[in-house]
């Protein structure tokens, strides 16, 4: 035994004096700890994940971008400038500007770029194919006009100003046409390579990503956006929360993502760490089945109304979540051009039940189908008691949130309580969410909740056509509050994102979207 | 009819003895694997999952979406479906994994190494150990020796292993700095490495850096500490159990009335009439480790088969999760066969 312990001691300390120097991260290199499992693609005409479009606005330049700090701003980008008419804008594109391979940036990329998404169809090209842009019609209505000039042209009834938040989004991203055709393969216009690949323009490019490993982005000194100051950013995989906070205060990584509300408090006020709470536009809601033949009286606007008293918004977001939330009852996220941010619905259990007495509603139940993952189920449970003290009764199923989309696309459910978070910077993404079922088959959130809004449709294609920037806020203001007021959802929350770092990390930058990413200012003293 | 030539004698005789229990045995490992292909892909089709779905996500247009379900091959019929994979799978091709969007070939060749290389080292200090520990029980039984291996056995046994892990990292990464983090290298050396094997330590060790190998194994010990501890628990508590049980029989017995001492009794006696239920406790062990350990996987960022398989699973990924149960199914045969291979070679009673 004696021997066994000497053993095993020396061996400890032998282990000890191997690793007691612990190696910091490198100098010249941003270590970034988070998941990088949800990425499917890192070609902006597929990557649609939390984790492929935060790579995409170091990776890429757009023609306009929203500047971060304030992002109802939209600034020039690879465009110097632009004229605009009623139904099409001709971008003068920015002088010398070129991609990472040192090709110049020209007419014929922005085409190229834009048109893939289109032709590609995957899973953000509904943003671009909403200016009634396809496969056929495409090409004839992004043209090249002049060496340094392409004109972007649609055939629906929407303003300018509208089209330019569209061109904001990451899937409108310009790739480098001479390369990216370099590694074309059935026609596939460079997708497969692209997947693991970067062709772009902005301050960072790849140098090695391994998929669910690492995304290695290596400095791109010519880039048009300015040079970086880290020479690399490596993002690694740790997909576990207490794992990423252990690494983060042993110096291993120097900057945590995706954090909970454990790891969060308790990094707080730790030497050599800096915490961040940062506003982001991602609302959780509460969606009933208007029409769902077990539970009729989930129809039922007295119902609707009932839950907007039923939900205990300030205990949720204050004492259950600790300030992961804010408190938000409008469809448009604080922060959005427009966005309501008064609050008419508290928490009064007494006043549910008397409108559910009024309107005949016994008995009322429902199930809520959620994501067994935190944040999600720890809501639900908090609603499940709210909701029991209006003499509500709410059977909670949690499952695999994947599981949980399959059903709620199919109207295989009773009630759901989700996230929506916008795709582009503009109203008329949510908008066209909460407050648009036209019926053609698209399974807008209006149609998941089975909820039939003739009025409502047409407005929302008004203020997303108006020009007006005033009377577009207007419109807008006024579909919230109707669907404040009466719809089979309750938005309640407003998600933030807790992000942790080093103390010497300096100039990181996060907007309220979530490809508003920016590591080209970060810098390391020391 | 006795009186059949020599030489067809001799071709049938090879055929009755070698050809055909080999052939009979390659026919029963392909039907195995059938039958595992058919079972996973009835499973992961019956999961209330729209792989379609998962792929666009939900804020996708619907022509985008049936664009999907028309590539994953999901508006076919099942059978043909089914079929389809079969044929693909036979030239060698597993698929694209959704996931990925890399070939699951691609996929495997680069999760399994990292799961060989964490179960391979763990299951030789997990095996040595373990039998180690189970001989001192039975050694003396009710012994404190005995009490303490059945203790550790016990703990190895019903402690979460992500608790362990997450315990391990806190006490020997963060507070007594003997192991690196979590991960496979540092990321000074995760980009300056090529990683041509997959397996982290045998490419450290080809560099000839001291340096990166001893980082390779200060990243290696704390997760292989973690699972050795889980499968020496299985292993002491098993072979613990059928020692003792050998250890009361008529013959043990009689070689104790005869005066053998008792090391003499566990070393040429027990021992060698245990071994081939040890071989198969062993390779049992080995499996369960192969098949990927995700929770230490998660905890240890590893990025082995279990994590992959998992994530596969959430995403009802069908191509990446058929062709790591095809994987894991291979091992699990060849792994079975060898060891009924090694106990006919050491135990005459089971020839």
């Amino acid at each position: 035994m004696k021997i066994t312990t000497l053993i095993i001691v020396s061996l400890a300390a032998y282990l000890g004096a191997v690793t007691s120097s612990l190696a910091k991260t490198p100098d010249n290199t941003l270590v970034v700890a988070q998941s990088l499992e949800d990425i499917t693609s890192l070609d902006p005409a597929q990557g649609f994940e939390l984790s492929s479009v935060q790579s995409f606005n170091n990776l890429y330049q757009r023609l306009v971008q929203s500047n971060p700090d304030d992002p109802t701003q939209l600034e020039p980008a690879l465009a110097e400038s632009w004229i605009s008419s009623e139904s099409s804008l001709t971008f003068t594109l920015k002088k010398d500007a070129t991609f990472a391979s040192g090709n110049p940036v020209r007419p014929e990329d922005v085409i190229f770029s834009l048109t893939r998404v289109v032709k590609l169809n995957l899973a953000p090209s509904f943003i671009l194919t909403q200016l009634g842009w396809n496969k056929d019609n495409v090409d004839s209505l992004i043209t090249k006009v002049t060496e340094n000039q392409v004109k972007i042209a649609w055939n629906v009834n929407v303003g300018p100003q509208f089209v330019l938040s569209l061109l904001t989004a990451p899937a409108s991203s310009i790739v480098d046409e001479k390369t990216v055709s370099l590694h074309e393969k059935n026609n596939d216009l460079g997708h497969a390579w692209l997947n693991i690949n970067s062709a772009g323009s902005g301050p960072f490019k790849i140098k090695k990503y391994v998929p669910h490993q690492i995304l290695l982005m290596e400095a791109n000194q010519t880039s048009p956006a300015g040079s970086p100051k880290m020479n690399y950013v490596l993002l690694k995989n740790v997909p576990d929360a207490a794992t990423r906070q252990l690494l983060l205060e042993q110096g291993d990584a120097d900057l945590v993502r995706n954090l909970g509300t454990d790891q969060y408090f308790s990094l707080q006020g730790k030497p050599g760490i800096k915490t961040l709470n940062l506003p982001y536009a991602s609302l959780y809601y509460l969606m009933f089945n208007a029409d769902n033949a077990d539970n009729p009286a989930l129809g039922k606007p007295e119902f609707w109304q009932a839950a907007r008293y039923a939900f205990d918004y300030k205990g949720i977001a204050e004492d259950l979540m600790h300030g992961q939330f804010a408190v938000q009852q409008s469809f448009l996220p604080v922060g959005f051009n427009g966005a309501l941010t008064d609050q008419p619905y508290s928490y009064d259990p007494q006043k549910a039940a008397e409108i559910l007495r009024q309107a005949g509603i016994e008995n009322p139940h429902f199930k809520l189908a959620v994501s067994n993952q935190p944040p999600y189920l720890d809501i639900a449970q908090a609603l499940q008691a709210s909701f029991a003290k209006a003499g509500i009764d709410v059977e909670l199923i949690p499952g695999v949130s994947s599981q949980i989309a399959t059903n709620v696309k199919s109207h295989q459910y009773e009630s759901t309580l989700t996230a929506w978070g916008p795709d582009y910077f503009d109203p008329h993404t949510n908008a066209s969410a909460f407050a648009y079922n036209p019926e053609n088959g698209s399974k807008t959130l209006a149609w998941r909740a089975n909820w039939h809004i003739q009025d409502l449709n047409k407005l929302t294609l008004q203020a997303r056509s108006e020009t007006d920037a005033e009377k577009r806020t207007q419109i807008y203001q006024q579909l919230q509050r109707e669907v404040r007021q009466s719809s089979p959802f309750v938005v309640g929350l407003q998600n933030k994102k807790l992000v942790a770092l080093r103390d010497d990390v300096q100039g990181y930058l996060q907007g309220i979207t979530p490809e508003m990413v920016f590591y080209k200012d970060v810098s390391k003293s020391e | 009819m006795t009186l059949s030539i020599p030489s067809t004698g001799v071709i049938r005789r090879f055929w009755t003895r070698r050809l055909q229990p080999l052939m009979s045995g390659f026919l029963s490992f392909l039907l195995t694997l059938f039958g595992l292909l058919v079972f996973t892909f009835i499973l992961s089709r019956a999961a209330p999952i729209d792989p379609a779905l998962q792929l666009v996500g939900d804020h996708a247009s619907e022509a985008t979406y049936q664009q999907a379900r028309h590539q994953l091959g999901l508006d076919q019929p099942l059978p043909m479906q089914f079929f389809n994979y079969l044929s693909q799978m036979l030239q060698g091709d597993l698929g694209v994994s959704q996931i990925t969007q890399q070939p699951v070939v691609d996929d495997l060749a680069m999760a399994f190494p990292a799961t060989v290389e964490l179960a391979t080292v763990a299951m030789f200090f997990g095996a040595l150990i373990g039998i180690l520990l189970a001989s001192l029980a039975v050694y003396k039984p009710g012994s404190i020796l005995d009490h303490i291996a059945r203790m550790i056995s016990l703990l190895g046994y019903s402690v979460p292993v992500f608790w362990l892990g997450l315990l391990g990292l806190l006490f020997f990464y963060a507070t007594l700095h003997w192991s690196a983090g979590p991960g496979r290298l540092d990321d000074i050396y995760t980009y300056t490495m090529e990683y041509n094997s997959g397996f982290v330590l045998y490419d450290a060790i080809r560099t000839g850096e001291s340096e990166i190998i001893l980082n390779a194994i200060g990243h290696l010990w704390l997760p292989v500490a973690v699972l050795a501890l889980l499968s020496m628990a299985s292993i002491t508590r098993l072979l613990r159990a059928v020692m003792l049980e050998e250890s009361n029989k008529e013959y043990v017995v009689l070689a104790q009335a005869k005066g053998a001492s008792r090391l003499r009794i566990l070393l040429s006696h027990i021992f060698p009439n245990v071994l081939g239920t040890l071989i198969t406790i062993l390779a049992l062990s080995y499996t369960s480790l192969l098949e990927g350990a995700v929770l230490t996987e998660t905890v240890f960022a590893w990025p082995g088969l279990g994590r992959y398989l998992t994530s596969a699973l959430f995403a009802s990924d069908t191509a990446a999760v058929l062709g790591t149960t095809l994987l894991i199914g291979t091992c699990f045969v060849t792994l079975n066969a060898i060891a009924d291979a090694l106990t006919r070679w050491v135990d005459p009673r089971t020839r």
